[in-house]
């Protein structure tokens, strides 16, 4: 009996630990993603002065991943990337246009993007976190998951400024 | 004794690092907000006068400004953006006071003994309302049945090169029954911080390629001779050419004109600072071409401006 029960809690541990292990490396495989430029941002509406209303498109395993890393994708997308318009709604461009600064500036980025880092602040999800079933779909081995965010941008661009990561408007002025 | 004199040099050593550091400050560009002269001609915000026979309509911002309760929104909230940014704007409307209020002080203005305020008519041509770079905006409303949406327009404008060095346009989603003052808050929104990128680029190509002016030559007629009377061996226009490719950043201009009378200097780049780190615009770099003139050849000349960017040097005489 005794037999039974030390076999039921080792396994129970070893699903645990198997589980935690499998979330920590997609969470790996995300961070990853996002530095290779995996995700895709599109844009929603103009959203309220000095925010940006988005929808990042993020690609994971596990569906909670891809959620939680939209966060994540978004703020990188705002610095680095900058989103295209569609009918009616103004796409904008990168806060920076030096295509090395995340190479040049790496010390900062890391822990910016560091689980729970800074880049926490700046962003929101609407809707809790709810996604919409149609922004749900398989591709493959993956789920590709859209949500909908809202980047702080005056207040992240302001951060980087203070920071000296990107020029403020008219410095040297 | 010592400990003293030490005390002393280092505050005499911080005291120029400041200096220094203050001087090393470019010359900051001053931009201001204001309707295009399409929208002032669509909404009647126009006047008309007779130049010598022929009709000239020119922006009646004033009027403007005290009638439309949507342009000042509008321009209120580019201004308070872009305050934001660090970057405040003159507003057009308190400049337009400021001017009028200037002009009524100046006609009272009589020294102990009488004497009027001396005023050229070119000083009073020049009495208007100045930015080196101007934010031209535009918008039209589009009606399609219920549906309302408003096309934006923002173009920087260089005061002194007359290019553009921004721009963002576009337009905004067709609604039912928003009210105008929440659309065009929405495109002011928008556009902007594109617009700002493109700003930023110019300011960091003015950085790096040194600040785009215009220099004009010109002669009295009571001179004695020509822009192609020889000194030093060659024609003053080249001599004036010669100086002008030595000063500018690697040697950046193009002559657009040039006769015996007059010459035109387009895209000139000059330094942002001269050679003691101090901050120059187009007067102070054309001060060195007419310094150059009297020194080298003794012609005397006079230095006329207009902004950052635009320098009149007439040769012949003060």
């Amino acid at each position: 009996m005794e037999t039974i029960k030390k076999q039921t809690i080792l396994i129970v541990l070893m699903l645990f630990c198997f589980s935690v292990l499998s979330y920590a490396q997609a969470k790996r495989k995300a961070n990853k993603d996002t530095e290779a430029w995996r995700y895709e941002i599109e844009a929603v509406q103009t959203g309220v002065q000095g925010t940006y209303l988005i929808k990042v498109w993020s690609y994971s395993k596990k569906p909670d991943v891809a959620i939680e890393q939209a966060k994540k994708n978004a703020v990188h997308g705002i610095i680095f990337r900058g989103f295209a318009g569609r009918q009616g709604v103004q796409g904008q461009q990168a806060l920076t246009s030096n295509v090395s600064l995340e190479q040049e500036k790496a010390d900062f980025f890391d822990s910016f993007f560091s689980n729970g880092g800074k880049y926490m602040k700046f962003v929101a999800s609407t809707n809790d976190g709810a996604v919409a079933a149609e922004d749900r779909m398989k591709v493959g081995k993956e789920y590709k998951v859209g949500v909908i965010v809202s980047v702080n941008v005056a207040a992240l661009r302001k951060d980087l400024e203070d920071a000296g990561i990107i020029k403020k408007l008219g410095a040297g002025f | 004794m010592k400990k003293t004199l030490r005390k002393i040099a280092l505050t005499i050593t911080i005291v120029l690092s400041l200096t220094v550091v203050a001087f090393s400050q470019a010359k900051k560009p001053t931009i201001m907000v204001v309707p295009s002269d399409v929208w002032c001609n669509t909404n009647g915000y126009m006047m008309e006068f007779d130049n010598q026979g022929t009709k000239v309509k020119l922006p009646d911002y004033k009027k403007a400004l005290q009638e439309n309760a949507d342009l000042l929104l509008v321009i209120s909230k580019i201004n308070e953006l872009m305050a934001t940014r660090g970057f405040p704007l003159k507003n057009l409307e308190s400049a337009l006071k400021t001017l009028e209020n200037n002009a009524a002080e100046d006609a009272m203005t009589t020294s102990k003994s009488g004497a009027e305020l001396s005023e050229s008519p070119v000083d009073k041509l020049k009495n208007v309302a100045k930015a080196d770079i101007w934010i031209q905006m535009t918008w039209t409303v589009n009606t399609t049945g219920p549906m309302k949406s408003v096309t934006f327009n923002l173009q920087g404008l260089d005061a002194y090169t007359d290019k553009q060095i921004a721009g963002a346009s576009g337009t905004g989603n067709q609604l039912l029954g928003a009210a105008l003052p929440v659309m065009l808050e929405t495109a002011v929104l928008s556009y902007l911080d594109n617009f700002n990128v493109q700003l930023q680029s110019h300011f960091d190509d003015l950085f790096a390629n040194g600040r785009e002016i215009i220099l004009r030559i010109r002669k009295w007629d009571s001179f004695d001779g020509d822009l192609e009377s020889q000194y030093g061996g060659e024609e003053l226009g080249t001599q004036i050419e010669k100086w002008v490719s030595d000063n500018t950043v690697q040697n950046r201009f193009s002559t657009s004109d040039a006769s015996e009378n007059r010459m035109l200097f387009e895209q000139v780049r000059i330094p942002l600072y001269d050679a003691n780190n101090k901050a120059v615009d187009a007067r102070g770099w054309a001060r060195g071409l007419q310094k150059y003139l009297k020194d080298t050849y003794k012609i005397d000349s006079k230095l006329t401006m207009k902004g950052l960017g635009q320098a009149t040097l007439t040769v012949g005489e003060k």
